[in-house]
């Protein structure tokens, strides 16, 4: 034992507990103060919380003591809910009426008696408030207001297929970035991810500098990497302030690289968060986001490899089918044909049988026609020439006496008529034949007077010459 | 058969010997002939279609065998 005075630890917290009853026992405190930390167990409707205050200026934590409301605070808090439309949550910035109580166990607390429904934004909602503002404000080209999202550069990128080269920016002991590297590593999948990890402090934020200069160096590392990371495991809500600083909401939203962020926090969305391409809750989610991301693509392309697979079959099945046809096809109307064939040409052999012979009997029909012509008609002809032939002949007997006659008569008329045109039978009717210079005449104009003419009549030859030669009229010898 | 014959050409020749041979268009003289020709002409096409798809069907015995991508 030693010898130094002393007195059991719960006879001290016994002593602190009759101090503390004795200093605020009986009265209570309208305090301000932000929430954070908050839990509330809805079926017992307890309230744990840490009631804090921080430096305006800094946003350095000044006071910190915890809370809760139970009963009647309880009671109290949900009609502040009630008439404020806000909920009882974190970073609200509240006036609280509070008793101080010391448990042994539990230490010191604040017990809520009622709450000021009139403060209804808190400090940090504020801040977080004219924080986003001001990013949206200096920053048009890369961060815009739509609704109740904010549009950035980094929410604008679109994630590459498949997620494999990962830029981690966590704490070196932080739970969540191995949490997050636990889950991806050990997929059910077995995809495969490089993993580079960046850390720096992820709380406090008077190290948002050395945050941003980790997000430059991820930069500055000029690897293809998909994704960055942002993890960081859970805590008390205080501890996330630094994901709703200026310059690191500005650096995400500006960054080149998606950010995934999985700051372990279910309560609410930092301006980290706002910022980044894809928001999740915790690291182990942030894991989960990109390994569904690479089943989706992996999804994608088993149906691309079954659609492949099912069209190939279908395009040779398809294939041999229409050859087979076409093969069947050719056979058959090959077939066909050479029968069609055949037939054809027994059909034209039987026809040319037939008509082979009844030409043959035709023509030698019309042979016998034209010989028995050619026999009988000669004969008949030869009758007819020879008969004609006598007629002429008979004709010729008949005329041939006629004509003899008729030509003796004429030669007797003309033999008359002779021998009355003779000059002696002339002469002997008295008239005479003058011849001048020995030439007969019958012109007077070759008789002039004194001319000597002879004058034949009658067997005698008279010689005279012309005394007178006048005109004659007369028609002693018209007959 | 040409070194040249592809699929496609093979099959475009036999669809037309057999449109010849469906409209008779085809003489007895070649008959023969073409009916030759369109067998060699299935035969080239079977055994390519075969010899594809035994390609096609080890190709994707592969694919389903790779298993997750790396």
């Amino acid at each position: 034992m030693s010898a130094i005075q002393h007195i059991r630890l719960s006879e001290l917290s016994n002593q602190i507990t009759d101090t503390l009853r004795a200093a605020f026992g009986m009265t209570s405190f309208w305090v301000i103060a932000d929430i954070t930390n908050h839990s509330f167990r809805g079926q017992k409707n307890y309230h744990y919380f840490e009631l804090v205050e921080k430096d305006p200026d800094s946003n350095n934590i000044l006071a910190r003591i915890a809370g809760k409301a139970w009963g009647n605070g309880a009671d109290r808090i949900a009609n502040f809910e009630k008439v404020t439309g806000q909920q009882f949550t974190n970073n609200i910035h509240v006036l609280v009426n509070v008793s101080v109580q010391y448990h042994p166990v539990h230490g010191l607390q604040l017990n809520i008696q009622d709450i000021d429904p009139h403060f209804t934004l808190g400090v940090l909602e504020q801040q977080r408030q004219a924080t986003l503002g001001r990013l949206v404000t200096e920053n048009p080209e890369f961060i815009r207001k739509s609704g109740d999202q904010y549009i950035t550069r980094n929410n604008q990128w679109k994630l590459n297929r498949v997620i494999q080269q990962i830029a981690v920016i966590s704490s070196n002991t932080s739970a969540g970035g191995e949490d997050f590297k636990h889950t991806l590593l050990n997929n059910p999948f077995g995809y495969i991810f490089q993993i580079d990890e960046y850390h720096t402090a992820v709380q406090g934020e008077n190290n948002a500098e050395a945050f941003v200069a980790k997000l430059i160096a991820v930069f500055n590392a000029a690897k293809p990497y998909d994704v960055v990371v942002i993890t960081r495991g859970g805590g008390a809500q205080t501890d996330f302030l630094i994901f709703d600083n200026y310059k690191i909401g500005k650096a995400v939203a500006k960054f080149p690289i998606p950010v995934i962020t999985g700051i372990g926090h279910q309560k609410n969305e930092t301006i980290t968060d706002l910022m980044a391409h894809t928001q999740t809750k915790t690291p182990t989610k942030a894991a989960e986001f990109i390994i569904a991301h690479n089943k989706k693509y992996e999804e994608e392309m088993l149906a691309f490899q079954q659609n492949i697979v099912i069209r190939s079959q279908q395009l040779f099945s398809s294939n041999f089918q229409s050859l087979a046809s076409l093969n069947s096809l050719i056979v058959n109307k090959a077939r066909d044909i050479l029968i069609q064939h055949k037939d054809n040409v027994v059909r034209i052999n039987q026809v040319s049988i037939n008509t082979s012979k009844s030409i043959l009997f035709k023509h030698r029909s019309s042979l016998v026609n034209i010989s028995s012509r050619i026999l009988s008609k000669p004969e008949s002809i030869l009758y007819r020439k020879k008969n004609d032939i006598r007629q002429l002949v008979s004709h010729f007997n008949v005329f041939k006496i006629q004509y003899f006659k008729n030509q003796q008569g004429s030669l007797n008329h003309y033999r008359s008529m002779i021998r009355m045109m003779s000059p002696d039978n002339i002469l002997n009717k008295g008239f005479a034949i003058v011849k001048v210079n020995d030439q007969v005449t019958g012109n007077p104009d070759d008789i002039r007077i004194g001319n000597d003419i002879d004058i034949i009549l009658s067997g005698f030859e008279i010689r005279s010459t012309v005394k007178q030669k006048t005109k004659y009229d007369g028609k002693d010898f018209n007959l | 058969m040409e070194k040249t014959l592809t699929y496609e050409s093979a099959y475009n020749e036999l669809a037309r010997i057999a449109d010849e041979i469906e409209n008779e268009s085809v003489s007895v003289d070649v008959l023969a002939q073409k009916v030759k020709r369109a067998s060699e002409l299935i035969t080239f096409c079977q055994t390519k279609l075969k010899s594809t798809e035994a390609e096609v069907n080890k190709i994707i015995a592969q694919m389903e065998n790779a298993g997750p991508k790396q």
